[in-house]
């Protein structure tokens, strides 16, 4: 029987299955002997298809064996690091279903390696080690912001990767940023929207929202405004899921003014309902992080889950957890530190909460100053570094004095001298953001904030209006 | 001298230090001392003889080299500048074999990447193995399934979501 005869057996008797029912493994084969047998067939075969293609074609690299696959597309993932040859990578992860499977297994998250690859990396965890440098870019006459990751250590940087895009737009009672992965079509409407941050009337507060529904849910689902619930399954069952629509609070940022007014260093204050405050202590993670690759139809996840398991047992533990405690806490408010205070559930799990490193006054410059290592050149009151908050009881002056800055001589306020890097993990900075030139911005962040957090919580400095003259 | 018998039956004559590039006819010589036949049921005659270029040439410079060495300890320290050169001169020649052996269709590279890693030549292996990385390199997705022959098989919902991903990548 000619192979081209069995072909069309197989594709008669397929002809009441359905595509997706049907799949025949190749990838078990090992060594040479899967060539022939690559050769009769695509792992998957699709009745709606030409079997002839398949079966006239010369071409067997369908048919490479998995360990064979992993080999070339880790070297391709070695010596592609840096964009845009990262975008190979990307390509690659596209070809079939085997070689995206390989891709996912091949590029671990920013967490660990730094780099960014897939869009979905732009919602995971910054590198533990290290940070990411960006920099945004203010068109003020079009309103919009544009976040690039740099491409050399050089403050200013004029080309870059392009990463997120923000544009801003003014209601009556309140402005909105839409934050989108599109750098043309910033629109809540296109399906590259990724989120958004709404400022209060007076632009002290501020709500950032995510169109998928965090990872981990700690005390936040309490305070959320009414929505369906939608708390533990980590992706809407939707069949096609064109355009993201979910709206889910994962962060407050608020400003303060201090004793000084308008004149002095502004507060800031982040709570991050998408991060327990644990992840930045010893043996800290941040639970449940969207599927390796990117967060896809079900179906599609399903088959990409089984390394993922734990991560979705921690997510379920965390739903749980917000439901327990939602008629407990419903009626406090959202402070972490007093919730931790009187939390009495059954696990005391706390969002983390971020405050800007305070300032010291220079007596010489006559200005506040923060040592951001060169990597912020214009005074600015724009320009913030976070750290993570230590408990409530920490009063937010002391950090400097216990922990000197190394300011050396006389420097603008942001001093470019280096300092010791071996503080306390506490101590480290995890977000910071600053003027380099006009309309130039640098933001520098780690883990455990993602670029789309960062970048977020960096607009919030744009629109400050009462604490920013 | 070893015969190597392809699958398709034909005969390769070649000096052990030839064969045992290959770590699994290593293995065999290793076990059996008085072995001299060895049928390769997974490389044809054509790919074998691809193979047996790359053991070779790849033995003759090793030997080339021991020698080089050898020669400048029996010439003591004087003349230790030459094969230094030699040395230097025959790793690039090396290198620039290697690039222009692997220059070869793509039907004849995926069955050197079976046969480096049947018989497992490790040298052969990542030559060939980047050989096909390289060759992704540059190149969009449509590109890398034209070229490699891949067959698409996402369903639609996948594809959507993947074709987010691109063109911020692609940007």
């Amino acid at each position: 029987m000619s192979f081209r005869s069995i072909m069309l057996d197989v594709k008669e008797s397929l002809g009441s299955l359905s595509r997706r029912s049907f799949e025949v493994k190749l990838s078990g084969l090992s060594g040479v002997s899967g060539r022939h047998r690559g050769r009769s067939g695509a792992p998957v075969v699709r009745p709606h298809e030409e079997p002839e293609a398949v079966a006239e074609s010369d071409n067997t690299w369908a048919g490479l064996p998995p360990e064979l696959l992993r080999e070339v597309v880790r070297r391709l993932e070695e010596s592609e690091g840096m964009w845009p040859n990262r975008k190979n990578v990307v390509a690659c992860a596209a070809v079939c279903r085997s070689w995206r499977e390989m891709c996912k297994e091949m590029v671990i998250s920013p967490e660990f390696c730094g780099k960014l690859t897939f869009p979905v990396s732009l919602k995971q965890p910054g590198p533990r080690d290290g940070t990411i440098q960006c920099f945004i870019k203010r068109d003020k006459s079009k309103l919009t912001y544009h976040l690039y990751l740099c491409l050399s250590p050089a403050v200013f940087a004029e080309n870059g990767k392009f990463l997120l895009s923000a544009k801003r737009t003014r209601r009556t009672t309140y402005t909105e940023y839409v934050i989108s992965m599109d750098a043309d079509n910033i629109s809540k409407s296109s399906c590259s929207y990724l989120g958004k941050m709404r400022s209060n009337f007076l632009g002290t507060k501020f709500m950032i929202y995510d169109t998928e529904p965090p990872h981990v849910t700690i005390s936040s689902s309490p305070i959320l405004p009414p929505q369906p619930v939608k708390t533990s399954r980590r992706f809407s069952k939707k069949v096609s899921p064109k355009v993201p629509s979910g709206t889910y609070r994962i962060s407050e940022v608020s400003y303060e003014l201090n004793v000084l007014g308008t004149r002095g260093p502004r507060r800031m204050h982040c709570v991050m309902n998408s991060i327990p405050a644990s992840a930045v202590g010893p043996g800290g993670s941040v639970p449940a992080q969207p599927d390796p690759l990117f967060a896809g139809p079900p179906s599609f996840e399903e088959s990409f889950r089984s390394n993922t398991t734990s991560a979705t047992s921690i997510a379920d533990h965390f739903a749980d957890f917000s439901s327990a405690r939602f008629s407990d806490v419903s009626g406090r408010l959202n402070r972490p530190d007093e919730a931790g205070e009187g939390s009495s559930g059954p696990r005391k799990v706390l969002p983390l909460v971020l405050r800007n490193k305070a300032p010291r006054w220079h007596e010489q410059l006559q200005c506040w100053c923060l040592n951001f290592r060169g990597r912020v050149t214009v005074a600015s009151v724009k320009n913030f570094q976070l750290i993570a908050a230590v408990g409530s009881s920490t009063p937010t002056g002391h950090t400097g004095a216990v922990n000197p800055l190394p300011v050396a001589g006389p420097a603008p306020p942001p001093s470019g001298a280096a300092g010791s890097a071996s503080s306390a993990d506490h101590d480290k900075i995890i977000l910071q953001f600053g003027k380099v030139a006009k309309d130039m911005f640098t933001m520098d962040y780690r883990y455990p904030l993602s670029a789309f957090q960062a970048f977020a919580i960096c607009l919030t400095s744009f629109d400050t209006k009462l604490a920013c003259e | 001298m070893i015969t190597l018998t392809s699958s398709d039956g034909v005969q390769f004559d070649v000096r052990e230090a030839v064969a045992k590039e290959s770590q699994i006819i290593r293995d065999m010589i290793q076990d059996d001392c008085v072995i001299t036949n060895i049928p390769l049921a997974n490389v044809n005659h054509k790919i074998l003889s691809i193979v047996l270029e790359y053991c070779q040439m790849h033995v003759d410079k090793t030997e080339m080299e021991v020698n080089a060495s050898k020669h400048q300890t029996t010439t003591g320290e004087g003349s230790s500048s030459v094969p230094v050169a030699l040395k230097v001169s025959s790793n690039k020649n090396l290198n620039d074999w290697d690039k222009e052996f692997i220059n070869v269709d793509l039907d004849t590279l995926y069955d050197l990447i079976l046969a480096a890693n049947y018989l497992n030549i490790s040298g052969l292996l990542n030559l060939t193995t980047q050989a096909a990385a390289d060759i992704i390199k540059g190149k969009t997705t449509e590109e890398i399934r034209a070229t490699f022959n891949i067959k698409n098989d996402f369903t639609p919902e996948e594809e959507a979501a993947i074709r987010k991903e691109n063109p911020w990548a692609f940007e």
